[in-house]
């Protein structure tokens, strides 16, 4: 099954990096989309079946726990997996975007760490699946 | 295998075996499928600093070393999106309270990463880092790389 992944990031070098990862990283790839905000990415969910977001935090217009906010409020995007890559650092703000089901990767990243944490979202799903 | 050199080889039973890895970069390669394996251990990130010696001896440095290893492995038959790249070294080499001036495993990781990126390739897994200095080996036949660091031994 192809995945079709969401970025959502306000730099552009940032999200050619991520899609760059996620292609060497053998993953079977379908749509990848992209967004610079979080209320371009709703608008992308709203339109497009997406298997796995990668959100950034800090944005202009709507940032990414905003943005995380209402995805789980909507029956069609609640279970969403999400990974948050930031440069986030409050141990605090780390744990309630946690709580929600979102995985944490911490900006700057090797590739093998996103590599990880987009392996380890998917494959815990699996398994809750099985 | 000593310092600045690489073998590969695709005889199921061979193990390559490299000592003393301080700020020096073990790195290997190996393919599952066709059983092509490689080892090469680096000591420097750049040859600019001695392009005669680099030319003598590419497998000093890691800009000239980790594009041979694995043309080398291509050439016995591996493949780009078969290759299981695994890294181990890279230490900090402290003299007792002094800094680590030069910072060479750390460059040599950074050198390692910007090569490696640039060309499509990730790492399988790594041992980098610390102070300690470690012993890598490769088995042909499995693919299995195993660090001894400090009296302990782990699959990598």
């Amino acid at each position: 099954m192809a995945l079709n992944i969401l970025i959502v990031d306000d730099s552009s070098v940032m999200r050619s990096i991520i899609i760059k990862t996620l292609r060497l990283s053998q993953l079977p790839l379908g749509e990848v989309h992209e967004a610079t905000n979080g209320q371009e990415a709703l608008k992308v969910l709203d339109g497009n079946w997406i298997d796995l977001a990668l959100v950034d935090i800090n944005m202009p217009v709507m940032d990414g726990e905003e943005m995380i906010n209402r995805m789980r409020q909507n029956p069609a995007t609640a279970d969403l997996p999400v990974i948050i890559v930031s440069t986030e650092g409050s141990e605090t703000r780390k744990e309630v975007l946690r709580q929600k089901g979102a995985g944490f990767v911490h900006k700057p990243f090797t590739p093998e760490t996103l590599r990880d944490a987009v392996l380890r979202t998917l494959g815990g799903l699996d398994e809750q699946k099985a | 295998m000593g310092v600045g050199d690489m073998k590969v080889s695709t005889q199921r039973g061979d193990l390559m075996i490299t000592h003393a890895l301080g700020s020096c970069l073990g790195i290997t390669v190996h393919d599952p499928v066709t059983c092509v394996g490689g080892l090469l251990h680096v000591m420097l990130p750049l040859s600019t600093i001695d392009l005669v010696k680099a030319e003598r001896n590419p497998f000093m440095f890691v800009d000239t070393g980790v594009p041979k290893l694995i043309v080398e492995c291509f050439r016995a038959g591996a493949q780009k999106q078969r290759l299981e790249i695994m890294v181990a070294g890279g230490a900090n080499s402290q003299n007792g309270d002094r800094n680590d001036l030069f910072q060479i495993g750390k460059r040599n990781m950074i050198m390692l990463r910007k090569l490696l990126w640039k060309n499509g390739l990730l790492l399988k897994s790594h041992d980098v880092g610390g102070s300690n200095s470690r012993t890598m080996s490769l088995e042909i036949g499995t693919g299995k790389v195993m660090i001894r660091s400090v009296g302990q031994i782990k699959n990598l």
